[in-house]
């Protein structure tokens, strides 16, 4: 599933945000990079309808977002955020289990097929036996998995991420952008992720949108858009490109 | 549904009617055990005990059973409402109150008991005003989609000016008016008909049933409210779904019993402290705990004493230190 933009316009007190045209391809991974406050979190909300779009449209396969109902757009559009905000100590498997309520009636209650979708997402991101135990019981880097987790058990085509690597030691980070390009690859989903790593966003991401002060400056594929000139100006401070073993290197 | 589970689904419905059962043996009037169990069979079977004593039928039909009837359907209604509410304001203290619900009630029924005399009935006008707040609620708060501390917010103010209009009715009232006021803002069954329990029952079982039908949704809207948007859930209109079916519950069951605090808060956290936070467990079980407690409480209330002490003052004196005990007990974090 492609996701097209045109003309975004996205006011909020003295931050406007403004993107002409831009689009994400069907089994692809693209990084949302920029400073702080440059709008990439309301970007990707947007994106997914989590804000209204109050001028210019998104396009899902050519058809605009808000024509959606809440839970065909649920279906086709998952949103991974850094942290759940429920003060409601569920276990995991309760938790992942509320990503079937894309595919439920407001009044209905899961079936044991919608509990089967829940523990193959637990399976996949290898949270299998933590199914019982409370999510506040588990690490951050569990508990981020357990997003995706549930994520997964909503069965779309597009992910949206929210910084997914935040408050992640090296490893960690490592193996949950494994797992997200994994996702891009083998179950051909349309991934995108804000991302404050510039190294990670080059190592993974199959393209890179550059944010500043509400805007895109470049975004492309991370090879050709990539230059000494553009980290600048995004980032307001020198930044040098070197290869080293044949990888993009940056030196701040 | 294994085994187990099946037998404390069975034992959650059965004991608030067990409790029932049991509680009709008690009150002012002493009905020795052997007549209370003939009295019970030859009311269920008239032709097989034609000679029943019409002193202890008229105190058990008509006085004891359409008050524990109430009693039941209340303290179900009450923690029904407390544990939805609670799921969906994603806070553990909010319960009725919250939305002006008590203090709506209790200044239509001030109003009716001063101004109206006899002529027009106080649970009519409680169960009025108390929609009244919400609605005002609603309205002041309801255009903000974002978040729900404006909602909690509007509620603490909405319920402090119904509080203000009640102290000014109470302030002109006659002490004979005043008397009847306190005796149902305390919270009181003594004076439970069957017409009660038919205007009442019906209110508090339609609430309480959507409730239950919305168990699994609390989950999912106690997230946070853009999580909730994500997996596809149209958030203020289930919020406000949620919030009727709450407030009718709750409502109803003020505008016949006065405010009966603490049920809306202690059957909920016991559930959870039980089972944890799944709604699917926490709502029935919520009803039946809840239930339970009130039926108690009122036992108690008419126990203790010779005379009847008001059962909302019971809820809280019993409530309050269970919970403070069950709190200092619990050492894993049951939310």
């Amino acid at each position: 599933m492609s996701i097209r933009v045109r003309r975004l316009a996205f006011d909020y007190k003295d931050f406007g945000l403004r993107v002409a045209a831009i689009g994400f391809e069907t089994s692809r991974l693209t990084a949302v990079v920029g400073p702080n406050g440059a709008g990439k979190t309301t970007f990707l909300k947007c994106l997914g309808s989590l804000l209204p779009i109050p001028a210019g449209a998104v396009l899902i396969d050519d058809r605009d977002l808000v024509r959606f109902k809440s839970r065909e757009r649920a279906r086709r559009i998952a949103f991974v955020p850094q942290e759940h905000g429920s003060i409601f100590n569920y276990a995991v498997l309760d938790f992942v289990l509320l990503g079937r309520a894309a595919h439920l009636g407001v009044l209905a209650t899961p079936s044991a097929e919608d509990e089967r979708a829940a523990r193959t997402a637990l399976d996949y991101v290898g949270l299998r036996a933590f199914a019982a135990r409370p999510i506040s019981q588990l690490s951050s880097g569990e508990r981020r998995l357990a997003l995706i987790a549930r994520s997964l058990a909503q069965e779309t085509d597009i992910l949206l991420m929210d910084e997914p690597t935040t408050f992640l030691d090296m490893r960690h980070e490592v193996e949950i952008l494994d797992l997200i390009h994994k996702l891009s690859r083998e179950a051909g989903k349309t991934i995108v992720c804000t991302l404050h790593s510039l190294d990670l966003a080059l190592k993974y991401a199959d393209a890179m949108v550059f944010m500043k002060d509400g805007a895109v400056l470049a975004a492309g594929p991370p090879g050709t858009v990539l230059s000494e000139a553009l980290l600048e100006t995004v980032y307001g401070i020198p930044i040098r490109i070197r290869t080293v073993d044949g990888r993009i290197v940056l030196l701040r | 549904m294994t085994k187990r589970t099946g037998f404390w689904t069975l034992l959650a419905v059965l004991l608030p009617f067990l409790i029932l059962v049991l509680s009709l043996a008690i009150g002012s009037y002493r009905i020795p055990p052997k007549e209370l169990v003939h009295t019970v069979a030859g009311l269920i079977s008239p032709s097989r005990h034609p000679d029943l004593a019409p002193a202890f039928k008229d105190i058990l039909l008509h006085i004891r059973l359409p008050r524990l009837l109430l009693a039941l359907m209340i303290g179900a209604s009450l923690s029904l409402s407390g544990a939805s509410l609670q799921a969906l304001f994603k806070n553990p203290l909010v319960n009725e109150y919250i939305l002006g619900i008590s203090s709506g009630a209790g200044f239509g029924a001030a109003l009716s008991l001063v101004l109206a005399g006899r002529g027009f009935p106080p649970q009519v006008a409680a169960f009025g005003f108390a929609l009244l707040a919400v609605a005002a609620v609603l309205a002041i708060a309801g255009r903000s989609e974002s978040s729900v501390v404006p909602i909690l917010l509007t509620g603490v103010v909405v319920a402090a000016f119904f509080q203000a209009l009640l102290a000014l009715v109470v302030y002109f009232a006659s002490p004979y008016a005043l008397q009847t006021l306190f005796f149902w803002l305390m919270g009181n069954l003594a004076l439970a008909t069957w017409r009660d329990v038919v205007l009442a029952g019906p209110v508090m079982l339609a609430g309480s049933a959507c409730l239950f039908l919305l168990r699994w949704r609390l989950n999912v809207l106690s997230m946070s409210e853009t999580e909730a948007r994500s997996l596809g859930v149209h958030v203020r209109r289930e919020k406000i779904l949620v919030i009727l079916a709450a407030t009718l519950a709750s409502a109803a069951a003020t505008s016949v019993a006065g405010i009966i605090g603490w049920v809306g808060l202690i059957g909920p956290h016991l559930v959870r402290m039980a089972v944890g936070a799944d709604n699917r467990k926490v709502i029935p079980l919520a009803a039946s705990c809840g239930a339970c407690f009130l039926l108690l409480a009122d036992d108690a209330a008419r126990m203790i004493m010779s005379f009847e002490i008001p059962v909302g003052i019971f809820t809280s004196i019993l409530g309050i230190p269970v919970f403070v005990y069950l709190l200092a007990k619990t050492k894993k974090v049951w939310l």
